[in-house]
This record gives structure tokens, sequence and C-alpha cells, in this order.
């Protein structure tokens, strides 16, 4: 394994667009080049080795072969391993907005918060957050009519608003609470929330919503009986059907 | 400047693949001129490309882009040299409209549908359009003054609206689309065909259309009348076509040109009873335009991927947005229209939309006359224009069709006669189909041909059209097309190996056509009545004024004019 810091040298006021900061990206690179590596900060081009200290093994390797160690607070650092297909990254702090967006494999765990859109359109595999997310995680972006395709979301905090928004296959799981409207149009994918939500669903055609704790269901739902998943007591409900959707929603039992 | 050596494909003045030199001074091609030497030894040469009919500019655009955020991330290029920034794929900024027709040695784009009401809007987006020439034909099909008109069987009235519409929209021409369909949907139905009478006007689709084509003439305007038919995208309409074709057989142009065109006949060629038996009729199509001369049509080619729907004939979009459960847009427009707006991904595993592929095809490659028959994809309903050097490709080589088709259903080959078509079109036909035609059934004199006095628009490829087999090159035919070597427009090289170098602005044509005074008063008592009664503006806001239209090229109609200039 080729193992890669990446630690900002001084706190980052103005955003970064940082799309590069990504296994695919520097496997092939010897460091001196990916010191070398444009970035925007805000309408200025600079250069990796003006904001960050790099440090680490000497490569080429392939994309699978390299860990990427984000040390420090990367929480106005954006699109932090966008597209990644391969290998790992792990970020000490929080991360900025589009932390793994269009993610088609590997590994992104994040031991801070995560900001708003977190792993969008994601194809596959799996994101960790230690800490909350923000808005939209999961979810497509604006107009996109599919959010997160494959792969898996673990939030170990808690979720913002429209978690999952037009989510089309994949899972998510939220430990926490999550916000307004998870799984809005869902078309295939599972969400379980282990704390509350509201309205979760909406124009949910088909996939799975699980929440563990309480929840406001939307009158498009059908309230069906109670099952049983996991030595829990769960009541089920169809929907959306607003949208005649074949959607799945199970809450606690008892706990609405 | 000089293009030398060159070989040079210019249907119009018979000119099949001569090596030869073009002279271009003053924005004009001249028998002789200096300057400016481009070595095109060797490399094929065409006029500038002309689109007959597009969706570039105006209401539908805009709603397009604002309902579709995701399709603008897809096409974005930074600022550059002389552009400014694009965006878009389906539905592209102005800047990007320009852009891209320039890089694929296109010059000239009509946009195909505007309602009088919304002309204002389209001319602020053509004026935004660098480098192209380019107009708009007008919506007329469902509006009440021209129902009215052909109630009362008053031609000489319609024509007088025609011509007024004409002025007030900035507009070049008649444009009818689903006719009477458009206001049946302002109560929720449709016409169902040619004889269906449209609720509260007591007139038919036949009627609307015949009258306006009898304006159209009446007024010798130099295109004919531009007609997307009733029944559009639904199977078994290929019957609604040659019922509309055969009732126009009457209709004496007053020029040298169609009594109608029909546009993207694609879309109006199906055989079946439902999706589920759905299959071509483009033979049938075909063979009636081979036997029958009052007639032309564009493709209206259909590609696999992404595409936005967008059309003044709402309920069509209805069914769209039902059947696809997509985001979508339907508008009512006063007095004049209603318009949709759905996108669209056409998908290979489809079987409905592969068949709709190879009726494009068919359509081309079956119609024996290449002046009758344009090459278009009803850009972005079919597929968006900058996919033209594809349909190009599968026209000019059999086995990219046969390996296309290798990809598709199997059942593809039971439903269209495609896969036994042989014929592989030749430089000159794929000339005339993207520019000689286009600029005749348009009635642009200028265009389309490299004649003395003809616009000095050039498109030049880096391609050999006599060492190139595009029937086994097709991959290279399409890469060449897709990115011209040098596009010229008014003697100034716009595009350079696919680079744009300048961003000339181009000119918006119109048509000014004179009605009989004593019928344009009558007009005006009827339009007050409107603008008082239910119209959202007044009249005297009503019209585009010049300032909208800040490089115009009036093109002279009507009953007082000279009779038009031949097109070559």
């Amino acid at each position: 394994m080729r193992n890669i810091v990446i630690a900002p040298l001084a706190p980052i006021r103005i955003s970064v667009e940082a799309e590069i900061l990504s296994p695919d990206i520097f496997a092939p690179l010897s460091l001196e080049q990916i010191c070398g590596l444009d970035v925007w900060q805000g309408n200025r081009k600079r250069r990796i080795s003006d904001l960050f200290r790099v440090v680490g093994d000497e490569g080429p390797v392939k994309p699978e072969e390299t860990a990427l160690r984000l040390e420090g607070d990367f929480s106005r650092v954006k699109r932090i391993a966008e597209g990644m297909t391969a290998g790992t990254v792990d970020v000490t702090g929080s991360v900025g907005m589009h932390a793994g967006n269009n993610m088609k494999g590997g590994r992104l765990r994040i031991l801070g918060n995560a900001d708003d859109w977190l792993g969008r359109e994601m194809r596959g595999g799996s994101i960790i957050v230690e800490g909350n997310a923000g808005n939209y995680a999961g979810a497509g972006y604006r107009g996109e009519r599919c959010g997160m395709r494959g792969g898996e979301i673990e939030i170990r905090g808690n979720a913002g608003a429209y978690l999952g928004e037009h989510l089309c296959g994949g899972n998510i799981r939220v430990a926490g609470n999550a916000g307004d409207f998870p799984g809005a149009a869902n078309q295939g994918g599972t969400i379980f929330i282990g704390g509350s939500c509201h309205l979760p669903g909406a124009e949910m055609t088909k996939g799975a919503i699980i929440v563990n704790g309480k929840a406001k269901v939307l009158p498009g739902y059908q309230k069906l009986e109670i099952v049983t998943i996991g030595g829990e007591k769960y009541q089920k409900y169809a929907g959306d059907l607003v949208e005649n959707g074949k959607g799945e929603l199970f809450i606690q039992a008892g706990s609405s | 400047m000089i293009i030398r050596g060159g070989i040079v494909y210019d249907p119009a003045n018979g000119i099949f693949g001569e090596e030869m030199d073009i002279c271009i001074d003053g924005g004009r091609i001249v028998e002789d001129a200096k300057g400016e030497v481009i070595d095109a030894r060797g490399l094929l040469v065409m006029p500038g490309g002309v689109d007959a009919h597009t969706h570039i500019a105006g209401k539908k655009m805009n709603t397009g882009r604002i309902m579709r955020p995701d399709d603008s991330r897809l096409g974005t290029e930074p600022r550059s040299g002389v552009c400014r920034p694009s965006t878009g794929y389906t539905v592209p900024n102005c800047y990007a409209m320009g852009y891209r027709y320039a890089r694929m040695g296109y010059t000239t784009a009509f946009e195909a549908a505007t309602p009088i009401i919304e002309a204002r809007h389209t001319h602020e987006e053509l004026e935004e359009i660098p480098i192209l020439d380019k107009g708009a034909l007008t919506l007329f099909g469902n509006n009440w003054e021209v129902m009215e008109c052909v109630h009362d069987k008053d031609i000489a009235k319609l024509a007088a609206y025609v011509a007024w519409g004409l002025r007030a929209a900035r507009g070049y021409g008649i444009k009818i689309v689903n006719p009477g369909g458009g206001e049946a949907w302002g109560f929720g139905s449709n016409v169902k065909g040619l004889y269906d009478p449209v609720p509260n006007f007591d007139v038919t689709p036949a009627e609307i259309i015949h009258a306006l084509a009898e304006a159209n003439e009446m007024l010798r305007l130099p295109h004919s009348i531009h007609l997307h038919f009733n029944n559009l995208g639904k199977p078994g309409n290929y019957t609604t076509a040659l019922e509309t074709l055969e009732a126009l057989k009457d209709i004496k142009p007053s020029r040298m040109r169609q009594a109608v065109h029909v546009t993207h006949m694609q879309f109006s060629a199906y055989g079946g009873t439902s999706w589920r038996d759905f299959e071509s009729k483009a033979s049938v199509i075909a063979d009636y335009l081979n036997r029958h001369d009052h007639a032309t049509m564009d493709m209206g080619q259909l590609l696999f991927g992404a595409a936005t729907t967008m059309t003044a004939d709402a309920p069509l979009e209805y069914g769209n947005a039902r059947l696809t459960h997509n985001k979508w847009s339907n508008h009512d427009i006063e007095l004049e229209e209603s318009s949709g707006v759905v996108p669209m991904v056409y998908l290979r595993k489809m079987l409905v939309n592969a068949v709709q592929w190879a009726i494009g095809l068919e359509l081309a490659l079956l119609t024996e006359d290449p002046w009758k028959v344009l090459m278009t994809t009803d850009s972005p309903n079919g597929s968006p224009f900058v996919n033209y050097p594809e349909v190009i490709a599968l026209l000019m080589s059999k086995p990219k069709r046969d390996s296309e088709m290798a990809t598709l259903h199997a059942e593809l080959s039971k439903r269209t006669s495609l896969g036994g078509i042989e014929r592989e079109m030749d430089w000159s036909e794929i000339a005339i189909m993207t520019r000689a035609a286009p600029a005749r059934i348009l009635g642009l004199e200028d265009k389309g041909h490299l004649g003395l006095g003809a616009d000095g628009d050039v498109s030049i490829y880096n391609l050999s059209p006599e060492e190139v087999d595009a029937s086994k090159e097709h991959a290279t035919v399409k890469k060449a097309l897709a990115t011209a070597k040098y596009t010229i427009k008014s003697g100034i090289v716009v595009c350079k190996d696919g680079e744009i170098i300048a961003t000339p602005r181009g000119k918006t044509y119109w048509v000014d056509a004179a009605a009989l005074q004593a019928d344009m008063d009558r007009l005006m008592v009827d339009l007050r009545d409107k603008f008082e009664r239910y119209y959202s503006v007044q009249m005297s806001n009503y019209a585009v004024q010049d300032v909208y239209v800040t490089n115009p090229k009036v093109i002279k109609a009507g009953l007082g004019a000279e009779p038009l200039k031949e097109v070559a």
C-alpha cells in the first residue's frame, strides 16, 4: 500500500475545489508531480503545494494500492474523492460539500462531519462518516433524475434534509436522526434511519425506508400490517400512492 | 480570400466533386479575389451548412434550460479566446448554439416554431447567437384569427393576417403544428384526425392547413407552409400523413419549390395500432414522395441517448410526460398556441426507440431524390444537433448501419426494412441534404451554393473525398464532419481545426409581405376587438420592434411584390 498524507499548511478560509484529491489521480504520479497539480481556491488557481503539505511513499502504483490520509480540517475543501474508483481516503477532520460525489468504488472514511451533497449520484464503493452529514446526502444534484445508484453510505451521527433524494439504488444507513423528506422520490434504494425523521418517502415509487424512531407519515401512504424485522416490530406502509408507488415504509411500531 | 484546390461539392450549380478554387470578396463568392489563401488541396469543400428545422431560441428552449440544470452540466466549456462560456448538451446556451454549429461547418440555422406573442423573446436569443445567419418560423396553426378566417372561407383576410403576423413576429414563414389540436387542448382534448372539428370554431385541421397553404401562395412567400402533422408521435399515424399530403395536391406553388414542407417525418411514419405492434411505415411515405412532387420533408432522425422534446404540440407532450414519468412543462399561449417540454432518453434496448431510429434512416434512404429530404434531428427532439455527423455517417455507410443494428433488439428487422437497404449516400447527396436542398426549400437564394454572388459561407473538412471510402471509414467521416478544418462565414474564417477563432454577428432573415389595404382594414377591425377583449397585452406593444432585430435581412414578398428570383 502506498500511503500519502496531506495536511493544510494553514487554516483554509476560502473554499478550495479539490476534485483531484482522489486515489485515481494520485496513484500514477510521483510526490513532486502531486505537489504541482492545480486546484482552484475561490477564483485563483493554486498549486497543491501552495495550500497543503504532501508527504508519503513514492509511486507510481495502481489506484487500489493507494491510501490517502487527509489530516486536519478540510471543511472548506469541496469535492474530495470525486469519482474515485478504488483505494481508500481517510479524513481525520471534517469535509466540505460534494465529498465522494459520483464515487464508483473504494472507501471514503470521514472522522468528522460531512457537508451537503455527500456521495451524491454515487455508483459504488462505501462512505463512512463518524459525525453528522449535511443535507442531500446520496441525493441527485439539481435537476438530476437519479441520485445514488449503488454502494453504501453509513452516517454514524445525524443526517440533514432530503437524505437520499431521487435514490435509484444502494444503501444508506443513518444511526441518528434524519431531517425533512428522507428518501423523497426514492426509485429503488434502501434507507435505514436509527432515530426519527419527518415525512419520509414523498413520491417514493420503489425501494424501502425503515425508521427506528418516530416519523410523521404522509397521507399518500396506505397503512398495512405490523411486521417484524430483526426482532423489532414495525408498522408497514405502502406508497407513495400519489405516484402510484410500490415503495415500502416501515416505522417503529408504537412510536407514532 | 482564395480557397485553393479543394474538391468542391456544389450541387445547386451542378458541381459534384470537382477540383477548383473558390474566391470570396466583400463577404460574397466572386470570380476572382486577392488576399488570404487557404490551402484546401484535396480536401472536401462544400457551401456552409443550412439547417432548415431546429430549435435554437425562444421560450420553450429557455423552459428546457430552466427545467434541466442537469443538462446544463453536461456541456460546460470555459471561456476561451474569443468564445464566451458554453453550457448544456440538449439545451445549450445561446453562445454554444453558434459555436457548435460553426464547428460542424454550419453557417445558417432556422428556429422552427415561434408564436407571435413570444417572438420578442426568440429574437432576443437569436441576437445572442454568434456567427450564424438565422430566422424564425411563425406559428399560425391554432390561432383564433386564422381559424375564424378559415371558417369564413376568407382567404384574402387570412393572407392579410399572415402578412401582419409575420411582420409583428419578424418571422420568416408559416409554421403549422398539430392544427386545431393545440386549441382543442385548451379544453382538455385533441383533434383525432384531419376531419375532426376543432371545438368552438367549426373548422377542421384539413381546412386550416389548406387555407394557410393558399394564403402562403397568395403572398408568394419564399418558403412553403412548414407542417407538423396531426397525430404526430402516435402508432398508425402514417395514414394521417398520407391523407394530409393528398389534401394538398391541388395547391399551386407561387414559385419553383414545394407546396408543403413536412417536418420531422420520422415522427409521422408509424404503423401498428399500439406501441406493442409498433412498426415502420417509412417505405409507404417514401414511396408517396417518390411519386409526387408537391412535398418535401426532413428526417427528424432519432439517435440513442439524451434529448429534450419541445414542441407546440402540447397534448403530445402531455402524453410523453405520462409515459416517461419525467418532469414536464405545458403552456397555453393566449389566442395562438399551446406548447410543452419533456426531457427524454432514447434507449437502445427499447424496441420502440430502435424502430424510431430506423424509420428516420429508411425515409432518407428510400426517397430517391435527395432534394426532397433534409437531414435533421429536429434538434433537440430526436437528438441535439451536435450529432449530425453520426446521422451522415449512418447514411453513407451500410456496414455502420449493420453494426448498429446488431446491437439492437432482435425483433427490429421484422418491424423495419432498414436491414435490406443497400443504398449508401455519396458526398453529392449529403451536400444536397445539408446545404443545397434546405436553402432551396426555405427559398434562401444566397445560401447553400457557391455560385457567383452567393454568400461567402464555405466549409472545408479534413477529409479527402477521393481517397476516403465513406462506407468502410465511417469513423473518419464522422470525426471530420464533427470538427471542420475551416468554417468560413461571409468571407471570415470563424473556425479552424474545430477551434472558434472569430465570432462575427449573423443576419436575421424575416419576410415582409404586402397584402391589399382593404383586406388589412377588415382585419384590423377583428384584431382590435381581440386585443381589447382577450389579449394580455396592448396591440401597440405586441409587435417586435426593430431594436430587437439589429441586423435584419428583409425579404420582400406579397401581392405587390415583384415575382421572386428563383433559387438556383
